[in-house]
């Protein structure tokens, strides 16, 4: 992969943020009402409102408007939230690594056992096992994430009494270093186990298309006939593979964020879902296009890095 | 010709398993959408019984916590969701095959300009853009219809493109052409069936999420009261899980069996796309 | 008795009293966490400039009141330990307790009171601006330990206004100089109560612990509280029966019942809620409508809503049927044994037959010679409500619907709602939960005054105008012996039932539920657990 790929790849960064500040632009103006509600919430008094409509020059043409609002994204000044009173990014930055955390931890685990599952479904295609691992895939991406949620909550914590329900810790007892961390895994597990059981048809999916694909290619077909033990072969197709999970797990960055939203309300998770949900209720709109901004960026960057990782794992892919 | 073995190949969807299965099940649910009126008579928002009653010989699928039938209300919703997929189908069918179109057609500056707007719009977070949009202009299901056509567009256009440009490359255009024929005639003769395809596995994979993307923004409390809907129907089992089992269990086989049907066709249709192509159903990076 | 010798006497009554009296009784055990449950992040923690639940739910344990409240709604003393009215009620005086200090150590005095209501709570606090501003002369503090309201004239509500709930007193030496909005110490404050406190992360819980100064001798006995912000109803109650937590302020109606044989917990129902209390679910009809206007088609409209059907359905039984306009909380103002319309369809459609709308072929109505509507005009109304209370507008439409009227239910946004309504005045009919607070002045006033229909939100939404209704309010705000206030308060309803501005559907109390490991819990005031105790 050539630097000069690289910097191609970054240099679109721009036009995809330009057109997510576009979409929100919009949006803010088309919405009834005066666009100063939607920028300041409805909360602000005369004095609030007289601040927001000078910071983002309401006064101005449209697209002098669109400048200066792309500038205020861009240094990331997005006005105050009267809701929480403080600056509307500081409050969206201070929910994110709660919700990080739970979508890292569920992505990881929903690739592992989409490659395991994909792999044994692969493996022996078209029999009973295949089938069970594709329908069971299929039904934990059918089934709306809060119910999935609830479910567990209901069967797997309170059923078995061996995780809690809601929360990141423990709240009668403060536990300090390792002990912290291991009670905040304890309450992780369900959550992401949750949001990775919505996530695993796609992956359950794809790995199994792409092993199935490269079993059937000569260049695998010769190692066989060559005597290549069976586990090296699967290793050599799981590689093939993999290349369309890494490039899709840019497209479902967004809706990995709304599963964790929906998993994070059942299970009362201090992130960006709680954020949401809270900011829904008090119609605190600066805080929403906030979420909206971050999340549309978030895909952004997923999107460049998975490019680039695929670029990287498959050198005979050529992008000029 | 091209186009017309493609067209007729699709019969041989039925040839595997899970495509019989997968086209029974939708065609059982859009059989049931559209006689959603003589299969369920009765109308869903009534109270007719006692609330949360379990199933009974009245009740095939019990009451709800207002009385109302469960039965009439998945038939009556699987007619109102399948109703909302056909106008996001509709909207982003209209707008991916234009853009599609002449990107491929034109090629050059045009085309990177309209490609570099689709992947713009293929960012946009849609439940996202969806909360932004019903907090700031009220609830309905029609906004989340118009939120999930103009986000859907994208996937369709890469396929339209990519027939365009093949077709193209292949010297076809200028004969057809030669003979007479117009610009848009070749689109819709050539193109568009070459692309159905490829173009009704993204479809079938997108229409499975607007009932969940529905179902969910009526968790948060931004869905649409006024329609009983698959995706109204599972938000408001969720309070009485615990007491009412079948609010929850058959809702729940309905939206899975819906979104299986759809799934399985979506395969079938890949596999017969290209069967030597991967069968993941997405257009292939940089396509 | 008679042979015994007195000390012995005296001893052996000593031991009696010592065996029998409190001793011997189950001391409430000190120390331990409480944990409860609360459905929103509160944002800050500053009750004296919000009325917002979720703030006052989360904070009001920080703070004291003049006065609090008993059982039965009824003030007692609080920061101020004793209480005259002068001049027929223009004038209060307090006297206040003197071993009072604010969690930093600062005695608390006079001053601070002053301040609370002249610089926050009068600029802030919405139901205590919209009461007292306009009534209040002024606020003098002859010494440190004396306050008196001066009042323009007799005004009858004070000691009802006076908890932490409708007034908390926050202290000067933090908040003076400074905008009582932006000042920091509102995510971390100082107060007078049982507990202070220690953190508060953000979208997650407050802590708090006990506090060793509180000038209540004893209290608290818990060690200290966590509040956990849980959304989710369902999961609260997961939360409480998996252990997690100890209380929770409101169970959803579906659970009551399993928790109600479930031994592990206790349970109490309570009108009282920090973001409002005695809350009545009122249907409006807007007076400005046509169809409206006459008062058989409002009481055909009445006659034929199954309350009884709402009360079951949407509230799981949790409640009560309005019997009468004001809450039967508030018993000494709520008028016993009206004669409120009765669930009656026969009557509804013999009522609307009368006012000239006939049934024809299609079910809905049709005006054939009612004035001042045009010939022909179907009897369709809308029904504008929060889209959290859907469920009535379903039921609106089908009870309704059964004897002739179209309704058609319009979901609003809070945001929405509120201007739609009481800017534009642009529906028929809608629903409110309207809270008539601890006192009819507070929250029963509003609804039916003339001055109040205006843009204010939650005001006067009917636009009902009866002078001699203003006259009767005007005359209970400024009587303040309650014996006194009770036949004009019944009079005001008797007239209301009759002019049906409004029509009151259900009383909306809340159940709260707690672990049987715990126990004193006050559910009729924000100092809900200032006694609390849980035995481990």
């Amino acid at each position: 992969m050539s630097a000069r790929y690289l910097l191609r790849r970054l240099a679109q960064l721009v036009p995809a943020v330009a057109g997510i500040v576009l979409v929100a632009f919009v949006i803010i103006h088309v919405a009834p009402g005066d666009p100063v509600l939607a920028l300041a919430g409805q909360h602000g008094d005369v004095a609030y409102y007289a601040f927001m409509r000078a910071k983002f020059g309401l006064n101005r043409p449209l697209p002098e408007q669109l400048v200066v609002y792309a500038a205020n994204v861009v240094r990331g000044d997005l006005g105050t939230s009267y809701v929480h009173g403080r600056p509307v990014v500081a409050v969206v930055l201070e929910r994110l690594p709660a919700t990080l955390l739970l979508m890292t931890t569920s992505l990881l685990a929903s690739s592992l056992a989409g490659i395991a599952l994909g792999v044994t479904a692969a493996r022996r295609a078209d029999r009973t096992a295949d089938l069970l691992v594709r329908f069971a895939a299929l039904v934990g991406y059918a089934t709306p994430s809060f119910w999935l949620a609830q479910i567990a909550a209901l069967t797997l914590a309170l059923g078995t009494g061996l995780f809690p329900v809601q929360g990141i810790s423990d709240a009668r007892q403060a536990w300090t270093g390792w002990r912290y961390v291991g009670d905040v895994v304890h309450h992780l597990a369900l959550p992401a186990l949750v949001l990775a059981a919505n996530e695993l048809a796609l992956t359950t999916r794809l790995v199994r298309a792409g092993v199935l694909d490269a079993l059937t290619t000569d260049y695998i077909r010769t190692a066989r006939a060559k005597g290549l033990p069976e586990p090296a072969v699967v290793r050599h197709a799981l590689r093939n593979a993999l290349l369309p999970v890494v490039t899709v797990i840019g497209g479902r960055i967004g809706m990995l964020f709304t599963g964790a939203v929906l998993v994070e309300t059942v299970f009362a998770w201090p992130g960006l879902g709680l954020l949401l949900l809270s900011s829904i209720q008090t119609r605190d709109t600066p805080v929403l296009l906030a979420l909206f901004l971050l999340v549309s960026l978030a895909v952004i960057l997923t999107n460049v890095i998975t490019d680039l990782t695929y670029a990287w794992l498959d050198p005979r892919i050529r992008y000029d | 010709m091209p186009g017309s073995t493609r067209v007729f190949g699709m019969t041989s969807i039925l040839r595997s398993a899970s495509g019989v299965v997968g086209v029974a099940l939708t065609g059982a649910f859009t059989l049931l959408a559209v006689l959603a009126h003589v299969v369920a008579p009765t109308d869903p928002f009534a109270s007719v019984g006692s609330s949360l009653t379990p199933p009974s010989r009245a009740h095939t699928f019990g009451t709800d916590d207002l009385g109302r039938d469960v039965f009439s209300g998945i038939v009556h919703g699987t007619r109102t969701s399948l109703t909302v997929m056909l106008a996001v189908v509709a909207i982003a069918s209209i707008l991916g095959v234009g853009v599609g179109a002449v990107a491929g057609y034109r090629g050059g500056g045009v085309d990177d300009l309209l490609m570099r707007g689709t992947e713009a719009v293929q960012i946009v977070p849609r439940f996202f853009l969806a909360v932004i949009v019903i907090a700031l202009f009220g609830p309905g299901l029609d906004r989340v219809v118009l939120v999930l056509g103009l986000t859907s567009w994208p996937a369709i256009a890469r396929v339209v493109r990519a027939e365009t440009l093949s077709l193209v490359r292949r010297e076809f255009v200028d004969a057809a052409h030669a003979l007479g024929a117009t610009t848009w005639r070749i689109v819709f003769r050539h193109v568009l069936p070459n692309a159905l395809p490829t173009a009704l596995v993204v479809i079938s994979l997108n229409a499975a999420s607007v009932i969940l993307l529905e179902a969910g923004l009526g968790f948060i409390g931004l869905g649409d009261p006024r329609s009983i809907s698959l995706g109204y129907l599972a938000n408001n089992a969720q309070r009485f899980m615990r007491i009412a089992w079948w609010m929850t269990l058959f809702p729940g086989a309905a939206i899975a069996l819906a979104v299986l049907g759809l799934n399985l066709v979506g395969d079938a249709l890949s596999d017969l796309a290209d069967p030597r192509r991967r069968r993941s159903g997405l257009p292939r990076p940089g396509a | 008795m008679r042979g015994v010798p007195g000390w012995i006497a005296a001893a052996a009554l000593v031991v009696l009293v010592a065996a029998t009296g409190p001793r011997a009784q189950e001391t409430p055990a000190r120390g331990g966490t409480l944990v409860v449950a609360i459905s929103a992040d509160p944002g800050h923690l500053n009750p004296a400039i919000t009325t917002s639940g979720a703030t006052h739910t989360a904070a009001e344990l920080l703070y004291n009141g003049l006065l609090g409240r008993d059982e039965r709604g009824d003030a007692i003393p609080d920061l101020a330990e004793s209480w005259t009215i002068e001049q027929a009620g223009a004038v209060y005086r307090f006297r206040l307790r003197d071993d009072v200090t604010w969690h930093d150590g600062t005695r608390f005095t006079s001053a601070d009171v002053k301040f609370s209501f002249e610089e926050v709570l009068l600029k802030f606090h919405a139901r205590t601006k919209a009461s007292m501003s306009s009534a209040l002369a002024g606020i003098e503090t002859p010494d440190d330990r004396t306050v008196v309201f001066r009042f323009k004239q007799p005004y009858a509500p004070l000691l009802l206004q006076l908890d932490a709930t409708e007034a908390p007193i926050v202290a000067k030496h933090v908040y003076q100089a400074s905008d009582p909005q932006t000042n920091p110490a509102n995510t971390q404050p100082i107060g007078t109560g049982p507990f202070k406190f220690t953190s508060y992360r953000k979208g997650a819980e407050i802590r708090l612990a006990r506090n060793p100064t509180y000038f209540k001798k004893g209290l608290p006995l818990l060690d200290e509280l966590v509040m956990r912000v849980i959304p989710d109803p369902g999961t609260q109650v997961l939360a409480l029966e998996n252990g997690e937590v100890d209380f929770l302020w409101g169970v959803p109606g579906p659970d009551q019942a399993r928790l109600k044989a479930d031994a592990r917990f206790r349970m109490a129902q309570t009108s009282y809620h920090p973001g409002g209390s005695n809350c009545i679910m009122t249907v409006s009809f807007n007076f400005e409508r046509p169809l409206l206007k006459d008062v058989r088609v409002r009481r055909a409209i009445a006659q034929g809503l199954d309350r009884e059907a709402f009360l079951r359905q949407v509230l799981f039984g949790e409640g009560r049927v309005a019997a009468a306009p004001i809450s039967s909380e508030m018993a000494w103002a709520h008028a016993r044994n009206l004669t409120m319309p009765s669930f009656d369809r026969a009557e509804a459609e013999r009522l609307l037959d009368a006012a000239g709308w006939k049934k024809e072929r299609d079910a809905t109505r049709v005006a054939r010679g009612v004035p001042g509507i045009a010939y022909g005009t179907r009897l369709a109304i809308d029904f504008v409500h929060f889209p959290a209370f859907s469920k009535y507008g379903e039921l609106m439409r089908q009870q309704l619907g059964a004897v002739g009227i179209d309704v058609t239910p319009r979901p609003l946004e809070p945001a929405v709602f509120a201007p739609t309504v009481f800017k534009d005045r642009n529906f028929d009919t809608n629903v409110i939960s309207y809270c008539n607070g601890p006192d009819p002045e507070i929250g029963v006033r509003r609804m039916y005054y003339s001055s109040q229909i205006g843009p204010a939100p939650f005001t006067n939404a009917a636009a009902y105008r009866n002078d001699r209704v203003d006259a009767l309010f005007d005359l209970a705000g400024r009587t303040v012996e309650r014996e006194k206030r009770t036949p004009i308060y019944r009079q005001i309803q008797e007239i209301v039932v009759q002019d049906l501005p409004y029509y009151w559907l259900v009383e909306t109390p809340t159940t709260r539920a707690w672990s049987a490991k715990c126990g004193g819990f006050k559910a009729w005031t924000g100092l809900f657990a200032e006694a609390a105790f849980c035995k481990r």
